[in-house]
């Protein structure tokens, strides 16, 4: 039996994965629920927010408080190209067949993909933690670096953030009503163009803004975008598209599963993850908390 | 004054397509990643063998003709390698490979220069695979050095600590397993009271290192050997660092598959965990290095226009000089000659004398080791001093 603080460091670990999972499948997630549209294209946006934050933090030089400003510079910047993808561009494509939406937003992944490797290169790059959270401190024999712990309370921050926007604002009674019902929200005098445009712009703004805080723990390199959809896939498709509890669910299970698959499969810990996806999709195709498709 | 220079202009165009005519251009395909992120590598190695070429033939190239490079993006895939050689043989009618960066792509390009009778000059894949007994064929060639000569490198390193429970962390595919076991074997000969107390196998691509990390403080290494590279590297010290692990294993941690590269450090900056041990195929800052390789370096440099060039070009640039000298000494272009000249064939490269074994194909090429240290002089960690590790000793 392993001790204690070994098994506390690794679901803690477990739990930050969890967290940045959410963070960019919940946008991922809310994307299909509304527009009814498979998103490929959202690792990228995941992958833009990165290379934004490196950007600004180029821009802007490394002093107190930056970071924050890149972080929240580069959602931005993501979420007003998000928006721009959706006004130009998906608006064509609603309704459509399934297929042309895949190939679609398969094109804009290749798109963006090379866009970025023009822009910034094939370099591997890098960002520091903000200065404020670099170190860390420990708890119940687990070392906890500040960075971590900041993600750990971020993650449900948002998730309730999210929850009071969904349920308890006219915005999120639309957006829950455009998800059961188009045609009537749209019969009742409500502009859907807009909200879909406004969910569009959300979504993409939690990819970007999961890309741009997944930097101090990560590489940027060409590639991200397509490593973390899949990711996210799992995470959706075991806790159910469009639900976003499940989508919460979804993350927690796969973070900690992954991490403590290690232990016990050591070299098989991926497989431990699909072998948990397969298993939902055999028992329950929609997820857990999802309903299934009309 | 106007006449003579509209003569002079004639005649240098009546001689041209002469000269052209007389002199078809030695063409040397060069398959490599050229795309995605494996291009990182690929992109500088495809530069220095352009170096290589664009140097030889202003001094009149290689037995009066011009070295020609025509190259392919690979994409990284075993596949498409195969794919774009086979277009670049048959197509191009390139006389020549030299390429291939992945330990997947080297031996299948391989099998093609076997079918071919094409000399064919891998500069980058290590896997033993590729010039091992059953796989080895008159027309491969490896300047690279192999699985089994960078793990036993590092084993002569760690050796010399005084740890003595030893942990690695590897990514689960060929290179990693291989280079890992190459290491473990050997060092448990050089020093029989190493104990390997961990092993830990993440994918490859592992976006998250942090429980492999955690399982592998748990077991209390004293030293630890990873094989985990480029951006893998780097995200893996990115996540170890603030979990204390270098403090733990008293920064006795040796990175292989380049970890010490430029490249890396520069990517880190004040994120990497100096004081680790690590390799790379070269550096740019190396002032214990032969007179040659200061002198390639501003070459790079300048041609490069960077001023800390890239450390993969050297791999290809020694593909071509190897090439090269060898069309020299079988004063030819035919395979079946120029594959005779490399048995043996000793080049003095920027890295100093280094010979093509006859018996399987290989290069006795070491690489460059050292432990990291600040350097005011750089923005980047550096290895100092750096210590070229000749594998000539350990490679069977």
């Amino acid at each position: 039996m392993p001790d204690f603080s070994f098994v506390f460091a690794q679901s803690l670990s477990g739990l930050t994965a969890a967290m940045f999972l959410f963070l960019i499948a919940s946008g991922l997630s809310l994307i299909f629920g509304v527009l009814r549209v498979l998103n490929f294209a959202h690792g990228s946006f995941y992958m833009l927010g990165a290379y934004a934050a490196y950007q600004v933090v180029q821009w802007a030089g490394t002093g107190p408080g930056r970071f924050w400003v890149a972080a929240l510079g580069a959602a931005v910047a993501v979420a007003i190209l998000g928006g721009l993808v959706e006004r130009l561009l998906f608006q064509r494509l609603y309704g459509k067949e399934e297929l042309y939406q895949l190939l679609f937003t398969y094109a804009l992944v290749l798109i963006l993909s090379d866009a970025a490797k023009i822009l910034w290169g094939t370099q591997q790059l890098s960002v520091s933690r903000p200065p404020g959270l670099a170190g860390s401190f420990t708890l119940l024999g687990a070392t906890v670096p500040y960075y971590n712990l900041f993600i750990l309370l971020l993650g449900p921050a948002i998730a309730v953030a999210f929850w009071v926007l969904l349920h308890r604002t006219r915005a999120g009674r639309l957006i829950r009503a455009a998800a059961l019902d188009r045609e009537m929200l749209g019969a009742l005098g409500v502009n859907v163009n807009r909200l879909y445009t406004g969910v569009f712009v959300l979504g993409s703004f939690l990819g970007g803004l999961g890309g741009a805080l997944v930097t101090p723990v990560k590489t940027i390199v060409p590639g991200m975008d397509t490593e973390m959809i899949v990711e996210a896939f799992i995470v959706v498709v075991i806790g159910g598209l469009g639900s976003f509890w499940g989508t919460f669910l979804g993350a927690l299970i796969y973070g900690q599963v992954l991490s403590f698959g290690i232990l016990f499969i050591p070299r098989f810990s991926i497989f431990s993850v699909f072998a948990l996806m397969a298993a939902v999709l055999v028992i329950r195709p929609w997820g857990l908390l999802g309903r299934p498709l009309r | 004054m106007m006449l003579r220079v509209l003569a002079l202009l004639l005649i240098g165009l009546l001689a041209l397509p002469l000269t052209a005519e007389a002199q078809k251009s030695i063409k040397v395909g060069f398959p490599m990643i050229l795309s995605g992120p494996g291009a990182l590598f690929g992109e500088p190695a495809l530069k220095g063998a352009q170096m290589f070429a664009e140097e030889i033939n202003a001094k009149g190239g290689v037995l009066g003709r011009k070295i020609e490079i025509v190259s392919r993006d690979t994409k990284g895939n075993a596949d498409e390698a195969v794919r774009v050689s086979r277009e670049l043989i048959l197509k191009e009618n390139v006389d020549f490979l030299v390429g291939t960066l992945t330990s997947a792509e080297g031996p299948a390009v391989s099998v093609v220069a076997k079918e071919s009778k094409i000399v064919f000059i891998a500069p980058i894949p290590k896997t033993d695979q590729l010039t091992a007994k059953d796989k080895l064929h008159p027309y491969v060639f490896r300047v690279a050095a192999t699985t089994t000569m960078e793990g036993r490198s590092a084993a002569e390193i760690v050796a010399k600590w005084p740890a003595t429970k030893i942990a690695t962390i590897s990514p689960d595919y060929a290179y990693g397993q291989d280079v890992t076991k190459a290491f473990v074997e050997h060092i448990k000969k050089l020093k029989p009271s190493v104990q390997i107390v961990d092993q830990q196998w993440p994918k490859l691509g592992e976006a998250d290192y942090t429980p492999f990390i955690n399982a592998q403080l748990a077991k209390k290494p004293e030293a630890v050997f990873s094989s985990l590279w480029g951006g893998h590297f780097v995200t893996f010290a990115k996540q170890a660092k603030p979990l204390n692990y270098f403090d733990a294993i008293g920064y006795n941690f040796i990175g292989v598959g380049e970890a010490a590269s430029p490249e890396s450090t520069k990517a880190m900056g004040a994120d990497y965990p100096v004081g680790i041990w690590g390799n790379s195929y070269d550096a740019f800052y190396w002032p214990e290095g032969p007179a040659a390789h200061r002198d390639y370096t501003a070459r790079l440099s300048k041609y490069l226009k960077d001023e800390y060039p890239s450390s993969w070009a050297i791999q290809g640039y020694m593909g071509l000089q190897f090439l090269t000298e060898a069309i020299k000494k079988a004063e030819s272009t035919d395979s079946d000659k120029v594959s005779k000249a490399l048995l043996g064939l000793g080049v003095d490269t920027p890295h100093g004398k280094m010979t093509l074994r006859e018996k399987d194909h290989q290069l006795n090429r070491g690489q460059l080791y050292g432990k990291t240290v600040k350097d005011p002089k750089y923005p980047f960690a550096i290895m100092k001093p750096v210590v070229y590790v000749d594998p000539t000793p350990f490679m069977d």
